[in-house]
């Protein structure tokens, strides 16, 4: 291996790369999905009952509803805006308010309110929201709550939120998109250009070719991973540590690549390889997203093990000593690829 | 049009693919894994709110409480309670003093206990609470002075929720069959790139013929996979008239994608570009499906949606050939213009 033509090959790699589809693609598309996730997917996986009010008069029941954690509550200036937002499942219940409801329901008289329910709503919800609309009802007419309760909360878990839950996957796609896709697109283009022939026949060798192009690789790996943490602010607390696990999350995407770029022959093959290794390397990203999924079915896949320290870092507050062993459970997997991918190179520079 | 000469494209084409045994396996592999993932996600709908109660006394009120979305469960001890909260097997659980009749009979407060594990929601917290207060209302004699007039709109699905997995089916058939969209591109892209369409032409094989092969090849495989695929999950179980005449027009559709794709592509990474841009805008009606009430009526613009409504609408509805027929009828023109486009664009590209 020569330095000097690992790093003219690299300046190269760095100069026509941005050309590359799969470059463009590998920054942009995880900074999109982590947009997506955090923009629409924080709302779309929420299970709280969604409530929609019309308000003919002028209510504090609404701005009431609003305030509350547990409901989310949206406002139509319609009631024919409300039954389609039902009817398609934008709300679970839709209420009416008629006019003058606060000052009927603070002289205590009897009002009349139309609700919708969405005939998919959960039977939960469906008890829910009627029982939170009685209780602001209540609020609103200043009735005394006639218990005291004390609410007491065991063990030690906390509830994930989605945008929490969906972070290990972004954060994959990210780590390798670039990390193994360059690689592999770029060898296989080289295969089929004969470029990589030219070039062999020249001083250079395969490792260096491969070197080159893993280097490409693992740093767009590890700034598209880092910069979707920032972007997610999800750095924690350890951001040296966690930059140390991207980087051989990173490593661990270019050995796929520069495998994949090796033994294919070409691109259709590599799309086929992605469509279903591509939802295995993912794996571990919906085991996170369903907590119903037992844990251990993640660590079946080897990209667990670039999550879960992640996941403990920038999630939980850990540190060396709770990611130790699955780092160490890394470097072998990451140690085993680079054995395979130097055994893989020597069998493509004997062809 | 010769069918011969089809016949021999296409048994070609067929050839090529298996004997390719690595693509021919891991598009097997591709399926098994989408089916995997369609079993691994919840098989069911968790609907109703499951409650622990330790009471020695059982106030009256709690006879009267809604069925449908609340399920209350006696535990012998508090101690049972709180161990069962912890173990999960309640959302909430409620302890009741001994003397809470006495209380409210004497119109003082009684304490309630409530015991949510860590990992409970802030919704189930708020939720259970209002239940409580409501009860209370309601045990002290302070019925709300509300009256609801409620309508349940679209098919009422109380007790027969559609389960996620069951909901996810659409965007997986969708994305298998649209996955072929870029196979099919990147075969005709290979076929111009490398001249052999050329060389075919000079033979007595006409343009029609190639495309009649590609055609057939690209909907046989789209088919082929999707229905294998709705089979395996159960996807054909209620319609399968239905789902098999709208999966066929899919796999149409996907062709006639493949061949705007193809028109459009200078080599792969162009048919890569092209082809991640129409997947991502086709798969869109099926996330609408997911998480129903997210995307607006814009959504019907995109011929996927004639596609993933159906399959959702026969499949988990049971939606019949008079519900179904339009979305049938709107996809078949959406076909035809685009395999029509994509025929002319080819046939120009070619020229």
């Amino acid at each position: 291996m020569s330095l000097k033509r690992v790093s003219v090959l690299l300046g190269k790699e760095f100069l026509h790369g941005p050309k590359n589809y799969i470059f463009i693609f590998a920054i942009v598309a995880p900074i999109i999905i982590s947009l997506v996730v955090s923009l629409v997917f924080g709302t779309l996986f929420t299970e709280k009952p969604k409530l929609g009010i019309v308000d003919e008069g002028n209510s504090q029941l609404v701005a009431m509803s609003q305030e509350l954690d547990s409901v989310i509550t949206k406002e139509y200036s319609t009631v024919s805006d409300m039954r389609g937002a039902v009817e398609g499942g934008a709300v679970d219940m839709g209420i009416v308010l008629p006019q003058a409801f606060d000052d009927a329901v603070s002289r205590g008289e009897k009002v009349e309110i139309e609700a919708y329910i969405w005939g998919e709503s959960l039977a939960k919800n469906r008890t829910i929201l009627p029982v939170t609309i009685a209780n602001l009802v209540r609020e609103l007419g200043g009735q005394e709550v006639p218990v005291e309760i004390e609410s007491v909360t065991l063990g030690d878990e906390v509830s994930a939120p989605w945008s929490d839950r969906l972070l290990p996957f972004i954060v994959l796609a990210a780590v390798f998109l670039g990390g193994l896709m360059l690689p592999a697109t770029s060898i296989i283009d080289e295969k089929q250009k004969n470029t990589l022939e030219a070039l062999v026949v020249t001083p250079t060798t395969i490792g260096d070719v491969f070197i080159s192009k893993g280097l490409v690789g693992i740093i767009l790996s590890l700034v598209m991973g880092t910069a979707i943490l920032i972007l997610n602010q999800a750095f924690g607390a350890q951001p040296l540590l966690l930059v140390g696990v991207l980087a051989l999350g990173a490593i661990m995407a270019v050995e796929f690549g520069l495998l994949s770029g090796a033994l294919i022959k070409d691109i259709t093959t590599l799309f086929a390889l992605w469509k279903f290794a591509g939802i295995l390397l993912f794996a571990p990203g919906f085991v996170y997203m369903f907590p119903q999924i037992p844990e251990w079915v993640g660590q079946i896949f080897p990209t667990y093990y670039i999550v879960q320290p992640i996941v403990d870092i920038s999630q939980r507050g850990g540190g060396w000593p709770e990611i130790a062993v699955n780092v160490f459970v890394l470097i072998g997997l990451n140690l085993v690829l680079a054995g395979i991918v130097v055994f893989v190179a020597r069998k493509t520079m004997q062809h | 049009m010769n069918f011969r000469i089809i016949r021999a494209l296409v048994a070609k084409d067929l050839s090529l693919f298996f004997r390719n045994r690595f693509y021919a396996l891991v598009t097997a592999l591709g399926i098994v894994t989408y089916i995997t993932i369609y079993l691994v996600m919840p098989g069911s709908v968790d609907e109703k709110l499951e409650i622990g109660l330790y009471a020695p006394v059982v106030p009256p009120v709690l006879e009267q409480l809604p069925e449908e979305g609340v399920e209350i469960q006696a535990v012998e001890s508090e101690e049972a309670l709180i161990e069962a909260v912890i173990e999960g097997q309640y959302a909430a659980g409620m302890a009741l003093p001994a003397d809470i009749m006495d209380k409210f009979a004497s119109g003082q407060k009684p304490q309630i206990t409530l015991y949510f594990h860590a990992d409970a929601p802030e919704e189930v917290k708020d939720a259970v609470e209002f239940l409580i207060r409501e009860l209370a209302y309601l045990q002290t004699g302070q019925p709300l002075a509300i009256e609801t007039s409620v309508e349940i709109l679209g098919r009422d699905m109380l007790g027969e929720q559609i389960p996620p997995r069951d909901r996810m089916r659409p965007l997986l058939a969708l994305a298998l069959i649209m996955f072929e969209t870029m196979g099919l591109a990147s075969l005709i892209s290979e076929e111009v790139e490398q001249g052999t369409a050329e060389a075919l032409l000079v033979t007595p094989t006409r343009v029609g013929d190639l495309f009649a092969a590609k055609g057939l090849m690209g909907v046989g495989l789209a088919f082929a996979q999707a229905v294998f695929f709705m089979a395996i999950v159960g996807g054909v179980s209620s319609q399968p008239l239905i789902i098999l005449t709208t999966l066929l027009l899919g796999a149409v559709l996907v062709t006639g994608a493949g061949f705007l794709i193809a028109s459009l592509s200078k080599d792969m990474m162009s048919v890569m570009a092209w082809g991640a841009v129409v997947i991502i805008i086709f798969v869109i009606p099926a996330f609408g499906i997911m998480f129903p009430g997210t995307i607006s009526g814009w959504v019907k613009v995109i011929p996927s949606y004639y596609l993933a409504d159906t399959i959702h609408q026969a499949a988990n509805f049971g939606a019949g050939w008079g519900d179904v027929w339009s979305n049938l009828l709107i996809l078949l023109g959406f076909n035809l213009v685009i395999v029509w486009g994509g025929i002319m664009a080819l046939r120009r590209k070619f020229e």
